[in-house]
């Protein structure tokens, strides 16, 4: 025993035994750390579909302010056929409207409906879309997620149903 | 190797890590009877920063609104992945860190660690415990729950007695007439930013003032090292003779073991004993029944209780509001007051009554239901033998002295398993 007796060696076996037991408990601390700053789930809908919460007649009015469909902001618009229409007392038709994600697809700000240039805006960096969606001038690098419209219920009354494709 | 040592020539070229090196290798930490209590400040700190970290990952999630705070708090405990952990952590190791100090406070009494020139060192350390024990009331209400609602209404009313600005120092409290949204916004405040910022700066005073005057070797050290004492003239000669280690590693290692310590103590307790959150409060329901502050304030709470409702011509609780701040006052400027001889002699007189009162009243108040008497004493005898170990290096072995503490710890331990065995039994 005597013989095989190395101070050296055991200094350096205990040292390693003290930097193994440091790193574990650093694993140990970050470990719960790091879970607890990953984000709760998300509470939105996942839903498909939902009823815009404007009748035919407020939705001139309906651009200015996005409603929430599955979490994100969605733009109504409605087109000027459409307004015309509406002034005329003609029924509306399901595409006098549109609907969009009004995530801009450059770096996310929410889009604004410009009635007098008849076009959709980013105010952030000027992007501009068309009412179709798409990316027409500025920075914004796609076109707009558009939403189906469908119209339900007596004219005059209809209920406007937003829905996506998932 | 050779991209380390250049990163480490390039720091050290900018930052001067050489000087910082010097620095930690010059540093020695006295060795004697007392060294072990030097671990109690490096335990504080050491639970300090978890306050730090728990306290920071806790802010992520928090919502200071009355509408909210209560809702968030559940979700942290009951959504969020180890919330759970992270906030029973923060609770436990506040009391815990307060325990500490409190061992802190009264070790460096024994040891009287203030005589000249650490008057400042002592100053500083008895103003953060001030600042600690306002952290865990300010924290108490955060939660929004109905215990913390009342134990702040309590608590601030208490600010209402000081005479003359009471009044004033109320309003400034609540931030209100009674307490509301605005209450918790301010207590929030208080919280997260005004008191971290005042503990930093006088823990950096403390900190800095220890690392000045170097670390305070008790006056009448081991026994077995009295001799070495009484060969020197002069204090700054009395140091310098006593035999040291260098902080690093030696003293190091040995702080960690006392982190590990906490650190163990503070997992078990968080995971096996999760910080409860109650029901959220309501302004105008009635208080529940058995309200109580945290421990550290049950013996203020306690003798408020009993006082008489007039004590002469004043209120008892004007009596019992103005004697704890006098006591505060005295703890705070010890360092002057002792002057050695009989003064000393009567100071010590009143900080043994003053930690047998604590002890005391503790118990009494965390047990006061009927027929609870045993658990009174199992709290007690627990406290006590927590605090009968700081007298061993005063004593030496094979004395009378040395038999008495042996004699009292031994009692108050057979006190603690009667309890329990009473306790068991029933």
């Amino acid at each position: 025993m005597e013989a095989n007796y190395d101070p050296a060696a055991r200094r350096s076996w205990l040292l390693r035994t003290l930097q193994a037991t440091i790193t574990i408990t650093v694993i140990a601390i970050l470990y719960p750390v790091a879970r607890f700053l990953r984000p709760r789930r998300a509470v939105v809908s996942g839903a498909l579909e939902v009823v815009a919460p404007y009748k035919p007649k407020e939705l001139l009015n309906a651009a200015s302010k996005p409603f929430d469909f599955a979490g994100k902001p969605c733009l109504l618009v409605l087109l000027p056929e459409g307004a015309e229409r509406l002034a005329q007392g003609q029924p509306l038709r399901a595409d006098d409207v549109r609907a969009f994600n009004a995530i801009c697809t450059h770096v996310a700000c929410t889009v604004t409906y410009r009635r007098t240039e008849g076009d959709v805006f980013c105010n952030c960096h000027d992007g501009v879309y068309d009412l179709e969606g798409r990316n027409v001038s500025g920075p914004p690098p796609r076109p707009l997620e558009k939403y189906n419209v469908a119209l339900r219920g007596e004219p005059g009354q209809e209920e406007i149903v937003v829905s996506r494709q998932s | 190797m050779k991209l380390l040592s250049t990163i480490r020539a390039f720091v050290d070229e900018r930052l001067g890590l050489d000087v910082l090196q010097a620095l930690a290798h010059k540093k020695r930490v006295p060795i004697h009877g007392c060294s072990h209590f030097y671990y109690l400040g490096g335990m504080a700190l050491f639970l300090f920063l978890v306050q730090i970290v728990t306290g920071v990952l806790l802010s992520l999630y928090y919502k200071p609104s009355p509408d909210q705070a209560f809702e968030s708090v559940r979700a942290i405990m009951t959504e969020v992945d180890f919330g759970w952990l992270i906030r029973s952590a923060h609770s436990w190791s506040a009391n815990l860190l307060i325990g500490v100090l409190f061992l802190h406070l009264l070790t460096a009494y024994i040891m009287r660690a203030y005589r000249r020139p650490r008057e400042m060192t002592w100053v500083t350390g008895v103003l953060l415990l001030g600042v600690f024990l306002a952290f865990g009331f300010s924290g108490y209400l955060l939660p929004w729950n109905e215990l913390a609602f009342f134990a702040t209404r309590v608590g601030t009313a208490i600010v209402g007695v000081v005479p003359v600005i009471g009044d004033d120092l109320l309003l400034l409290a609540r931030g209100g007439e009674d307490v509301t949204g605005d209450t918790l916004a301010r207590f929030y405040a208080l919280h997260i930013i005004i008191f971290p910022l005042v503990a930093f700066g006088l823990l950096g005073i403390h900190l800095f003032l220890v690392q000045k005057h170097g670390m305070s070797i008790p006056a009448t050290g081991h026994p077995a090292k009295a001799e070495v004492g009484a060969l020197c003239s002069t204090m700054a000669d009395h140091e310098h003779r006593v035999p040291s280690m260098p902080f690093v590693p030696h003293f190091l290692l040995r702080d960690m073991v006392g982190w590990y310590l906490a650190l163990a103590l503070l997992a078990a307790l968080s995971a096996l004993f999760p910080w409860e959150l109650g029901t959220k409060a309501d302004p105008f329901a009635s208080a529940p029944e058995g309200i109580k502050p945290e421990w550290y304030f049950l013996f203020m709470f306690q003798t408020l209780k009993i006082l008489p409702a007039r004590i002469g011509p004043f209120e008892g609780e004007v009596c019992g509001v103005l004697f704890f701040g006098l006591c505060g006052l005295v703890v705070l400027l010890i360092p002057f007051i002792d002057r050695g001889g009989k003064c000393r002699t009567v100071l010590n007189v009143l900080a043994a009554v003053a930690v047998a009162y604590f002890i005391f009243m503790t118990a009494w108040s965390w047990f006061s239901g009927a027929g609870q008497g045993a658990l009174r004493i199992m709290l007690g005898s627990l406290l006590v033998a927590v605090v009968i170990p700081l007298l061993f290096p005063f004593t030496r072995p094979q004395t009378a002295w040395r038999r008495a503490v042996y004699a009292s710890f031994t009692l108050t331990v057979i006190a603690f398993l009667c309890a329990s065995g009473w306790e068991l039994w029933r």
